[in-house]
């Protein structure tokens, strides 16, 4: 086993470069849509208020319930989605693979990791303890082996990038055989990376989202116009960066003005998310100022029924039509 | 330029790393963890020294100041040799495993001018330190009656062997959930002159409680219950709710919300009579740097601006530390009475 391991060669790192697109279908992906559909309204997750979240749990207790406001979405046009890598997405996932062709032109926006899952894992079973479980979780004996063969040299190494890559992996197994537009770094991560400074860790995860699945990394981030700065100076071209972009400056940091100057000055593909700031702006205030800005090349929204996701499209495309 | 180090490089070692990081007035020189995986990790991609004795970091790199993100029994030790080595501390919390070794901390601090800080990081989230004001203008007149509850995810199954399912180590509900909760009522209220009826419940960890239920007496007519449990799958991840009663009023208060019920027209213009509604989106202040939560980058840099401008720690020092200690042993020992 050590002899097989030691065979497998290490990239140098503080060397790494960004790698180029090498198919046309690569240099497709990097057209984004201009509206995704969120989930945070799925899993409960709402910055307003924990009953909201409560309630909105409640309702989407079940699949099926999902499926439906996913299919309100889909019907009404809007054929881009972004999940985050929640345990419940993969039987979402089965679900579109399950109904090829009422889902021919989905297109998915992963965010990973789901960061919640790790933290309580991490109390559990300590680091080591929560990676070895999500890198060979609902795996065979096989497979498991055969990823601790890939993996090998980053477990007796211990290597930090080896280790994001087998994870990054095992997470994108549920989105097996649809098709990708981008993978994002959920924000919790990306901020995190981001204050410690790790370029190689950015490099090496775009790298390997390209090289993997054929797409370009993306990036969630609470600090826009630092994470520009940063992606740019890692050699990340033109960047596809989304950040919380609202009237009212809600996780707009370090300031409103900055994020705004930012989107003027900077060379980035922006994604706007939490326009409506939870709840906090009305809707057509949330809209027109979005549509005022320079560079807001796509808008991510959720919503729970028909009706909120035909109105929000339609304010959302009359406001960009005008414009 | 600040010189920081850190000791205990896991995830909250990590978390207040990347936020100082940023900071354009603090160089980190060196962190300090017992994982070799981390310490290589830590040399390879930050550029600092990483050291697996803290003892030898402290002789050798002579930090301005010190993140002590160690299992909480290692406490004492970090911080006595921090303090010994003039470096200003912030300890996560809770401060220490007992009043006693609490106090021995502070006899250390004598005759120095360190800042001192423990990580009870709620009271700078945005929601409570808005109740923080109107408890403080003592809005609600006589208060009555409270409860604080804290609920979370965090342990859903019995956990392996680590030092949070180990009590002499730290670990169990009541020093690591419960004490954010005893610290939110000391720096709301104050501490309680008597506790009575605690009841710890063991739910799915062998030797450590997974939940804690007590009541909290004052002299002066007010009652309150503290309810906190660490294993309730229902939510996504750990939250507080705080309801206070005074005969003027109500507030209600959890991570996002805040409510407050005035009986009549209330002094503070910034309420009005009946219920009143100030959700997290509009209470938030954007930070200089994000990570996990606004008030995570809050209290740090209270603690750097607290060193850069030679001042004291009035929010959250090693006092409020032992003094949630205090009632954290007061709450052990009336839990040992049996009532359950």
């Amino acid at each position: 086993m050590q002899d097989v391991q030691t065979q497998i060669p290490v990239a140098e790192y503080g060397k790494l470069q960004i790698e180029p697109f090498r198919t046309e279908r690569e240099k497709d992906s990097a057209e984004l849509d201009r509206l995704i559909f969120g989930d945070n309204q799925f899993f409960g997750i709402n910055h307003m208020s924990n009953e909201k979240a409560q309630s909105q749990a409640i309702r989407f207790k079940d699949s099926d319930t999902i499926i439906k406001v996913i299919d309100n979405a889909y019907n009404a046009g809007i054929h881009a989605f972004m999940f985050n890598t929640h345990d419940r997405v993969s039987e979402l996932c089965d679900h579109f693979r399950a109904h090829p062709d009422r889902y021919s032109d989905l297109r998915l926006y992963p965010s990973l990791p789901y960061a919640h899952k790790y933290a309580n894992a991490v109390n559990e079973s300590g680091m080591l303890g929560a990676l070895n479980e999500f890198i060979f979780s609902g795996r065979s004996t096989k497979q498991a082996i055969s990823t601790i063969i890939r993996g090998g040299k980053s477990i007796i190494k211990k290597d930090m990038i080896e280790v994001m890559k087998l994870l990054v992996d095992a997470e994108m197994r549920m989105f097996r055989g649809l098709r990708i537009k981008a993978v994002f770094l959920q924000n919790i991560i990306t901020d995190l990376l981001l204050g410690l400074g790790v370029r190689d860790v950015f490099i090496e995860f775009a790298n390997h989202v390209k090289k993997k699945y054929g797409v370009e990394a993306a990036f969630n981030t609470a600090n826009m116009p630092v994470l520009i700065d940063f992606l740019l100076d890692c050699g990340i071209e033109n960047p596809i960066v989304c950040s919380s972009i609202n009237k009212v400056g809600f996780a707009m940091c370090p300031s409103q003005a900055e994020c705004e100057r930012a989107l003027a000055k900077k060379a980035f593909r922006s994604i706007a998310m939490a326009i409506f700031a939870s709840g906090a702006v009305p809707p057509k205030e949330a809209i027109e100022y979005i549509c005022n800005l320079p560079n807001i090349r796509t808008i991510i929204f959720g919503a729970s029924s028909r009706e909120h996701i035909v109105d929000t499209m339609n304010m959302i495309y009359s406001c960009w039509q005008e414009k | 330029m600040l010189r920081g180090t850190v000791v205990g490089f896991g995830r909250m070692g990590i978390t207040h790393y990347s936020i100082l990081n940023r900071h354009p007035q603090v160089k980190f020189v060196a962190v300090c963890d017992s994982s070799g995986f981390v310490r290589y990790n830590a040399a390879k991609y930050l550029g600092v020294e990483a050291y697996d004795d803290y003892h030898k970091m402290f002789r050798e790199v002579k930090p301005d100041f010190t993140i002590a993100a160690v299992p909480t029994a290692m406490h004492m030790d970090v911080v006595k040799t921090a303090i010994l080595n003039d470096a200003h501390v912030f300890v996560e919390k809770p401060f220490t495993l007992n009043p006693a070794q609490g106090n021995e901390l502070m006899s250390f601090l004598k005759g120095k001018d360190l800042v001192h800080q423990v990580g009870y990081v709620v009271r700078f989230s945005d929601v409570f330190m808005k109740v923080k004001e109107l408890m403080d203008q003592k809005v609600l007149g006589d208060l009555y009656k409270f409860r604080l509850e804290i609920n979370g995810p965090t342990v859903l199954r019995g956990a392996k062997k680590s030092w949070r399912s180990n009590h002499n180590e730290g670990g169990g509900c009541l020093y690591d959930f419960a004490s954010h909760g005893i610290d939110l009522i000391n720096y709301l209220i104050g501490p309680p002159d008597n506790i009575v009826g605690t009841v710890f419940q063991r739910i799915f960890s062998k030797d450590v409680e997974d939940a804690v239920i007590s009541t909290f007496i004052y002299k002066w007519g007010l009652c309150g219950n503290l309810i906190v449990n660490w294993s309730d799958s229902s939510y996504r991840k750990p939250d507080n709710y705080f309801e206070v009663l005074g005969k003027k009023g109500k507030i209600i208060a959890d991570l996002r919300t805040l409510k407050v019920f005035f009986r009549e027209t209330p002094e503070n213009e910034e309420y009005s009579q009946g219920w009143n509604i100030k959700y997290y989106p509009s209470l938030a202040e954007p930070v200089r740097f994000f990570v996990r939560g606004f008030e995570f980058t809050r209290q740090l840099d209270y603690f750097v601006d607290c060193i850069l401008k030679n001042k004291p720690s009035e929010i959250c020092s090693f006092d409020d530390g032992l003094k949630t200690d205090t009632v954290i042993e007061q709450i052990r020992a009336d839990g040992t009475k049996g009532y359950n």
